[in-house]
Parts: C-alpha cells; sequence; structure tokens
C-alpha cells in the first residue's frame, strides 16, 4: 500500500535523526524523507510537496528558526504543520518558533510515543 | 219456636245480620288491602334495598376484578423485572469480562511498545558507535546517546593514561573539561565517597556505581552513574553521567541495558577511533585484511 502522507525530518544529529525516522517508521501511512540541515531541508521542500516537517532547531549552516520562516514564505508549504525539537532550556527557542509558525515543539530527550501522537495529531490520523 | 233460654223468636229483639255482615267484610277488606299495601311496601323496600346490595356487590366485584388484574400485570411485571435484571448481571459479567481483556491487551500492547522503544534505542546506540572512525564524531555520538537516551544532563568520559596511572577526561558535557581534574589511580580501591574516588574505585573494581532512586540527589561530587569501559576483558576508562535532566526520575531497565552496552563498546569505539586517527585516518590495505584472513 502507498504512504498516504510524506514526512522531513530536518536534524543535523545522525543518532537523532534515526531515532525520529525509527519511531515515525511505525505510523504505516507515511513516508519519511531526512535532511542534514536547513538548506538541505529547503532543497528537499523544493523537490515536492510535503505533508509535515520536523525539524530541530540548533542546526549548522541553517538553523531552525531560519527554515521555519522560510518555510512560511513557500506557497507550496505554507500551511504545512512544522514540529520544532527543542533542547528542554530552550523556552525562548520553542516560543520564537511558535512566532514565525510552528505548529507544535517536542523537547528532547524525544519519546517515540509522544512524536508519534503528535504528528497524528497534526495530520489528523486516526489512532 | 222457642230458643235455649225458652223464648220465643218472636220474643228476642231484631237483629240486622246482612249489616253486621256488610261491615265485617267492609272491615276485612280494609284490612286485606291495607296489610297488602304494606306488604307490597315493604317488598317495594326490600326490593329497594337489595337492589342497592347488588349494585355495591358489582360495584365490589368490578373493583376486585380490576384489582385483581392489576395484581397479575405486577406480578407479570415483576417477573419481568427479574428476567431483566438476570439479563444485565449477565451483560454487565461480559462487560467486566471484555474491560479485563481489553485491559490486558491495552497492558500488553503498551509493554509491547515500550519493549520496541527500547530496543529502538539500544539499536540505534549501537548502530551509532560503530558507524564511524572518526574520533570527534565518536565522541559526539557517546555525548548524544547519554543526553538523549539516558537523559544525562552532565557527563563526562574518563580514560586511563597508563603511563602517568591517570584517568583523564576526554570529553564532557555539562560540565567544563578543565574543571576535571585528572584522578591518579592507586593500587587498591579507595574507600571516599567524592566524585574521584568513586571514579577510581568503579576503574579499579570494574563494578558499575549507579544510583537508585535518589538520582535527584546526585552531584558533580556525587556522580549517578559511573560505568566501566572495556575492550575485551580490559578496563580502558570510565563513563561518568554526573546529573540527569529534572523529568528523569530514576534509572529504567534499558538504562542499566545501555550502560552494559555502552561499556562493552564504547572503549572499542574510542580505540578503534584512536588508533584510525594516529595512522593517519588511512584504512587497512586488501594485503593486510588478507593476512588477516590467513
Amino acid at each position: 500500500m502507498s504512504a498516504e502522507y510524506s514526512c522531513l525530518v530536518v536534524e543535523d544529529s545522525p543518532m537523532m535523526r534515526q531515532l525520529l525516522v525509527l519511531a515515525l517508521s511505525r505510523v504505516k501511512s507515511l513516508r519519511v524523507t531526512e535532511a542534514d540541515d536547513g538548506v538541505d531541508g529547503l532543497r528537499k521542500l523544493a523537490g515536492g510537496k510535503f505533508d509535515i516537517i520536523l525539524t530541530d532547531i540548533n542546526m549548522p549552516i541553517m538553523d531552525g528558526l531560519k527554515l521555519v520562516k522560510r518555510v512560511r514564505t513557500d506557497p507550496m508549504h505554507k500551511n504545512t504543520p512544522i514540529i520544532v525539537i527543542t533542547t528542554e532550556g530552550s523556552s525562548e527557542d520553542r516560543k520564537r518558533a511558535l512566532e514565525l509558525g510552528a505548529n507544535a515543539y517536542i523537547t528532547k530527550p524525544i519519546q517515540a510515543p509522544q512524536v508519534i501522537a503528535k504528528v497524528k495529531e497534526l495530520l489528523k490520523i486516526d489512532t | 219456636m222457642v230458643d235455649k233460654k225458652g223464648r220465643r223468636r218472636s220474643d228476642r229483639p231484631p237483629v240486622d245480620l246482612a249489616g253486621d255482615l256488610k261491615a265485617k267484610r267492609a272491615e276485612f277488606v280494609h284490612t286485606f288491602f291495607k296489610r297488602g299495601a304494606e306488604f307490597t311496601e315493604e317488598l317495594v323496600a326490600e326490593n329497594e334495598r337489595l337492589r342497592g346490595r347488588l349494585a355495591a356487590l358489582e360495584t365490589e366485584n368490578t373493583k376486585l376484578r380490576t384489582q385483581l388484574a392489576k395484581d397479575s400485570a405486577v406480578r407479570e411485571l415483576l417477573g419481568k423485572i427479574g428476567q431483566l435484571e438476570r439479563e444485565r448481571e449477565r451483560l454487565l459479567g461480559e462487560v467486566h469480562e471484555a474491560e479485563e481483556t481489553t485491559n490486558r491487551f491495552t497492558n500488553r500492547f503498551s509493554e509491547i511498545e515500550t519493549e520496541l522503544e527500547n530496543f529502538a534505542n539500544l539499536y540505534v546506540a549501537s548502530y551509532q558507535l560503530h558507524s564511524t572512525l572518526k574520533l570527534p564524531v565518536v565522541l559526539r555520538h557517546l555525548r548524544e546517546l547519554l543526553l538523549q537516551l539516558v537523559g544525562a544532563r552532565a557527563l563526562a568520559f574518563f580514560v586511563v593514561d597508563e603511563s602517568k596511572r591517570k584517568l583523564v577526561a576526554v570529553a564532557s558535557d555539562g560540565v567544563e573539561r578543565s574543571a576535571l581534574a585528572p584522578i591518579t589511580v592507586h593500587d587498591a580501591a579507595p574507600s571516599g565517597s567524592g566524585a574521584a574516588a568513586i571514579i577510581e574505585r568503579v576503574f579499579l573494581t570494574g563494578i558499575a556505581r549507579v544510583l537508585g532512586d535518589d538520582v535527584a540527589r546526585a552531584t558533580l561530587d556525587s556522580p549517578a552513574a559511573c560505568v566501566p569501559m572495556r575492550v575485551d576483558d580490559e578496563i580502558v576508562g570510565v563513563i561518568v553521567i554526573y546529573t540527569l535532566l529534572p523529568q528523569k526520575k530514576s534509572f529504567a531497565a534499558v538504562d542499566h541495558e545501555l550502560f552494559k552496552l555502552l561499556g562493552a563498546h564504547a572503549a572499542v569505539a574510542l580505540t578503534g577511533a584512536l588508533l584510525y586517527q594516529r595512522a593517519g585516518n588511512a584504512r587497512p590495505s586488501l594485503d593486510s585484511l588478507h593476512d588477516v584472513g590467513t
């Protein structure tokens, strides 16, 4: 059965990215694409339509905040749900990301059930 | 003619027999009709009384019939209620049974979800540890594993410098590496309670020291966990988790499994990366691999 939804995971840490991809692979109707940083993320976004974006905040080259800002000016993805991944102490980043147009945030250390629930909630996938 | 008194009929006073009889007859008829009228009145009264009584009995009969019908309906309803109560009990029993089954499945599902997540974490840890030979990347992966998977807030990796018999911090997070003085390794395990003594003891004994439910009390002087790092049977360093994130109240079973994995694999990954770095990032030649094969 082909995937119904496509998801872009933007995370510079290979370990975090692998954890996120493993967690999201349990959502059967989701196809996951990985990006190393904000620039790579924009490149992938330019290549096709995504239904949801998960992005880390702290990344080299282009951080998550800049990525959120750019995505919201992209006609194809201006309404695409964005989940930002932050560390516990970065409440300012969370606030700023939400102001820029992110829809939700997840705090590290990430828990797979929390990630799955948030993605399903934003994509309105029945559990 | 002579009567009994010797008098002649002609001597006696004249008697009005016809009138007398007439009077008597009239009186009799009067009495007869009077009695008849009285009797008729009595009969009419009795008839009225009996009619009233009949009406009362009929009313009572109707009431009794109604009551009987009601009692029958009530009995029927009570019977129905009893039947419904029994049905309700049966259905409640089935619902409880179904709830218990659902709870069992929910709990099992939750357990499997947790196990799946734990396996995923261990898989990622193992995968990432051996996914590179670059020393900075290995150290970064080690730090991330402890920060992300265990929930460490401050940590350090001590590696033994055999020539100087010292444990030296080669990487840290949440605490300045410069603040972590080298720890001299003595011949016997110390009995002190400070961080240096604990780390040295773990290094010398090879026994991990992990706090139980009191991880919230962990400090830089009393680490939450110290795990020996081994290459084969030799202990070459100690992973130290000083403090944890506030939401991490205690170590879970998977944390202990991760400590075992890191204890066995971290030093191997570090050693491999160090050797690779010393070799100028040169990968082994095909010839050397052939030599290993023979």
